[in-house]
């Protein structure tokens, strides 16, 4: 309650000194409860700036567990918000009344990897994260962040978003870190300046919040993802990766992990996750996650168990090699309303068997479904046979720490179902030809399942106190030139 | 001693900030010298300039200016 009286107060200041209500406002978070307040107390409102891409426990950690931004898990680029979830985008008339634009445009990788103060449009993220050469004050990596996100109009229909959002706080003259104030001025005025000569050129358009809502609702439909092929601007890695949002997921997928699936959030669940004093979650704004690779680990563990990955095992006469150990790149394409991440082919040598296999992930627009193809494109003996284990380790949560897993249903739809309601023992059950193998997560409302092409065998797992984790999965024997296709669903549980 | 204080600029810890932790550092100044709260790292000025160039060496492409961001 304390929220809306925030509300109330600040809007009839404002509407006390100019006349008449804002069309934009804006806070770290809102959640969907507030939101669905503005919007009907002041109809006036279209645009808000709802919340910071994965400022999350990282942001936390970065400032010795003193800032307590914990929202992780939302769309990088602006986006309607459902009336149950801020972060999830609405898919039709669940449409919150509003536009959400994000406080910053962040590095798509190095903020997921790092702290992301230190990795955004905002000039002086650049300084925080010392990008800058301190001789001579120049940081192009501000430019290049701009220019990536400019490149996104690619595979986004002709339009990319990009934004600088500050106040002039931050010019502040005792200087900030081991900047000066000339540096912050710096900062702030060459940023502009790029931006003004990128209008000058014909290259931008610069709206206010309003205007760009007005833009907004004409250009994108409610299914229409945002999709985002991402390089590494700032490591020198060449490493890629694709960002895909729609009012069912977001899902991250790591080239240089194979074209694993590394983050994973269930939007299908447009689960109610109310913020702020007076509520469960009295900081905690995250949308939780399926798959996240840095607080679950990912392909890598330590010593024993698993983290959480979508990837898949090609294994030969009992070696295994995971995709997640070769490294590639990747075009996205588009065929109606499906997105397609095209991998460049990858060779898995085994003993006495060399396979070229290619990866593609069809990302299909309203169905909160991912393909995943396959292709066997030679082998070294072309009468061999390999075994594709496509498998994904998931469990859920918002932070570094596990939740209780206890309860989470999984099934094994084979002639015979097999159930496992989670209790840490580990077992496993398996099915020729399982029509699917699913979890159903109460605490997030998530059903989660794959299914497979024909002649696959579907497994579930459980997993033990020492790894948290469920696993679902699909092996399969193919042979040269054959495709082999897995489908992850996300949906919301009865 | 008397209570430290922050100085002209406010440097943070290099060591720290290897492991993207934020941490102001307090100047020391009987012993002129900078010295970080969290962890054992202390510094003249001139030590933390030098090690802040050390923790830019991750950016290995700090200096690059890109013109394409696709892998075609």
């Amino acid at each position: 309650m304390e929220r809306k009286k925030i509300v109330d107060d600040v809007f009839s200041k404002f509407n006390e000194i100019f006349g008449f209500y804002p069309e934009s406002t804006g806070s770290y978070y809102m959640d969907a409860d507030l939101t669905n307040y503005i919007k009907a107390a002041y109809p006036s409102v279209k645009c808000a700036i709802a919340t910071c891409w994965e400022e999350g426990p990282k942001a936390y950690h970065t400032c010795n567990n003193s800032w307590y931004t914990l929202f992780d898990g939302g769309p990088w680029a602006p986006w309607i918000p459902s009336k149950q979830n801020t972060h999830a985008p609405a898919a039709n008339k669940e449409d919150s009344g509003i536009v959400a634009i994000p406080h910053l445009s962040r590095d798509l990788i190095a903020c997921y990897d790092g702290n992301g103060s230190n990795f955004g449009t905002h000039p002086q993220n650049v300084l925080r994260g010392m990008i800058y050469d301190t001789k001579t004050w120049e940081f192009p990596y501000l430019y290049n962040l701009i220019d990536q996100y400019r490149a996104q109009e690619k595979y986004n229909n002709g339009y990319a978003y990009n934004m600088m959002f500050v106040g002039p706080g931050w010019m502040n003259k005792m200087g900030r870190w081991e900047a000066p104030y000339e540096l912050l001025l710096k900062s702030y005025s060459d940023g502009c300046k790029y931006y003004g000569d990128l209008k000058k050129e014909g290259k931008l358009i610069d709206m206010t919040m309003a205007e760009f809502a007005d833009y907004y609702r004409t250009k994108k439909t409610y299914t229409e993802p945002e999709c985002a092929l991402w390089r590494d601007i700032l490591y020198g890695s060449d490493k890629q990766i694709f960002w895909y949002t729609d009012p069912y997921m977001r899902a991250g997928v790591n080239m240089d992990q194979g074209g694993a699936i590394f983050d994973l959030r269930p939007y299908a669940a447009k689960l109610k996750w109310e913020v702020g004093i007076g509520t469960k979650h009295v900081q905690d704004a995250s949308y939780p996650f399926l798959i996240q690779e840095k607080y679950r680990a990912g392909y890598f563990t330590h010593y024993a168990g698993e983290g959480t990955i979508r990837s898949a095992k090609i294994c030969h006469n009992g070696e295994e090699v995971d995709l997640c150990l070769c490294r590639t790149k990747a075009q996205l394409s588009r065929e109606g309303d499906t997105r397609i991440l095209t991998l460049h082919p990858v060779e898995v040598e085994f003993c006495d068997l060399t396979v070229k296999l290619q990866t593609r992930i069809y990302f299909e627009e309203g169905t909160g479904t991912i393909r995943i193809a396959r292709e066997i494109l030679e082998m070294s003996n072309p009468d061999a046979e390999v075994e594709i284990n496509e498998y994904m380790v998931a469990c859920y949560g918002t932070t570094e720490y596990p939740e209780d897993m206890s309860g989470i249903l999984l099934r094994c739809e084979g002639e015979e179902p097999e159930e496992i309601i989670y209790e840490y023992r580990c077992r496993e059950k398996s099915a020729a030809g399982a029509k699917s193998v699913s979890a159903v997560i109460p605490a997030i409302g998530t059903k989660v399942s794959m299914e497979a092409s024909k002649g696959a065998e579907g497994y579930i797992r459980e997993g033990y106190a020492f790894s948290p984790m469920f696993t679902l999965g699909y092996k399969k024997k193919v042979s040269d030139k054959e495709v082999f296709e897995t489908w992850l669903k996300l949906e919301k549980a009865d | 001693m008397a209570q430290a204080g922050k100085g002209r600029l406010n440097y943070r810890c290099p060591s720290c900030f290897m492991r993207d932790l934020d941490i102001d550092m307090f100047y020391d100044k009987e012993k002129d010298e900078y010295y970080c709260l969290r962890c054992q790292y202390t510094g003249k000025e001139a030590d933390i300039l030098k090690d802040n160039e050390q923790v830019r060496t991750k950016y290995k492409a700090m200096y690059q200016r890109y013109s394409e961001f696709d892998f075609e």
